[in-house]
């Protein structure tokens, strides 16, 4: 029973609080997929904080088992974790998912150097367990974990969640302007349908909601290639293209206002009307919760 | 005749205290609301001031709706940190935020929310 998709932190490079960003919020990425007995978290940015103070309100009796899955190591994923509060607590158990190699986890701790951080992540009482993916799946609980890579300098891990035919795709910080099959007609006919190739779509398939990073206009990407993210436009295209049902644009940049996301999701919103699609598309907004198992 | 100046020391400590006393003064506290804008009852205004309360259309509900496109028990308002947010109580027709169906939310000034044929405007408070 329950597949609850709640947003922590939808701002991507940096924390913007203030009346500009109120509505849509100014913590970044962080992500909780929760059913009635597992709770996953995906990337651990000063959303996370937020998250562990509602997670200590009642925790169960046995204490949390948590699973957070990072995107990556830049600062905007990984900042809020120091702030963590379950990570204080000795009744909570902490798998933290990376590569093989799990570096992940080494540049978690790394933040907490003397250097950095008063309190040494040897300190933290939680039990915090490196895991690696076993090939590019995990089970997590009741969930199944598919890894895929993206582009993005250094490296980013998206994530295909699935349980009791339900899937979310999380699919933060990815240049997919890089991927696109023919880069020139995206930037010659703005309006023309932008190609993905088969393998980016594949991980996207038929999922009920994707959560993308979407940060640009077109009028913005020009001056930004090589940043490691999407335009807009290019996202609600992929998400035609793989047969996705709900799409959340998310990392919105830090000098985007509510009325600046509001405008980026109407143009979207116009772009999925003269595809002719039912794609539905929002911003991904702090405090919203979505419920995926309705019928 | 030689004449005494007085110089005043803005940096003092009791001057500084002073000039904050004068200056500080508690701000009023302002209510949130929900004013209900379209389905029946529409143009009714509700302050909000209880922690916790249920808008439906039972008769137990704290915000009563009285439309059949509303469940008994719709959804709930909650107050944490002077935030209200809503909640969906596993409603027939779902909570709508801003046209967006949604389990849960945090309540922003100017939402609007929709509850079957039944639209509210929230109004944050201070």
């Amino acid at each position: 029973m329950g597949f609850f998709v709640r947003f922590w932190g939808v701002r991507g490079s940096i924390p913007t609080p203030g009346p500009r960003t109120r509505r849509y919020g100014g913590n970044t990425s962080c992500y909780e997929m929760r059913s009635d007995t597992t709770v996953l978290i995906f990337d651990a940015g000063t959303g996370l904080r937020e998250l562990g103070l509602s997670l200590v309100r009642s925790p169960p009796p046995a204490g949390l088992e948590l699973h957070l899955f990072l995107s990556h190591p830049h600062w905007d994923h990984i900042q809020g974790f120091p702030f963590f509060t379950p990570a204080y607590l000795p009744t909570t158990t902490i798998h933290v998912y990376g590569s093989e190699k799990n570096e992940n986890y080494q540049l978690l701790s790394g933040q907490m150097a003397n250097a950095y951080f008063p309190v040494a992540f040897k300190d933290l009482s939680a039990r915090i367990v490196p895991r690696s993916f076993t090939g590019d799946v995990v089970q997590a609980g009741d969930f199944v974990v598919r890894r895929f890579d993206q582009r993005h300098p250094g490296g980013s891990s998206g994530f295909r969640v699935e349980r009791e035919g339900r899937v979310v795709v999380f699919a933060t910080d990815c240049e997919l302007d890089q991927l696109l099959l023919d880069p020139a007609a995206a930037r010659d006919r703005p309006d023309a349908r932008r190609t993905l190739p088969a393998s980016v779509l594949a991980p996207m398939r038929d999922a009920d909601l994707l959560i993308a990073d979407a940060q640009y206009t077109d009028e913005e990407y020009p001056k930004r290639v090589g940043w490691g993210h999407a335009r807009a436009n290019t996202v609600v295209d992929l998400a035609l293209q793989a047969g996705v049902r709900q799409l959340a644009l998310t990392h919105h940049d830090p000098m985007h206002s509510d009325r600046d996301v509001d405008a980026m999701v109407l143009t979207a919103v116009e772009r999925v009307r003269a595809a002719g699609a039912e794609l539905e598309v929002f911003g991904a907004r702090e405090g919203v919760t979505l419920r995926l198992d309705r019928p | 005749m030689a004449t005494r100046t007085q110089t005043i020391d803005d940096d003092a400590p009791q001057t500084m205290m002073n000039r904050l006393q004068a200056g500080f003064r508690p701000r009023p506290r302002r209510a949130h609301r929900l004013e209900q804008t379209a389905g029946p009852g529409s143009g009714a205004r509700h302050e909000l001031s209880a922690d916790l309360l249920v808008i439906g259309r039972g008769s137990s509900a704290d915000l009563r709706v009285e439309s059949d496109d509303v469940s008994r028990m719709h959804a709930r308002l909650q107050r944490l940190d002077d935030e209200y947010s809503i909640e969906d109580l596993d409603s027939r027709n779902g909570v709508f935020l801003n046209g967006l169906r949604v389990h849960a939310a945090v309540l922003r000034d100017g939402d609007t929310l929709q509850l079957g044929d039944t639209v509210f405007t929230y109004t944050e408070g201070a």
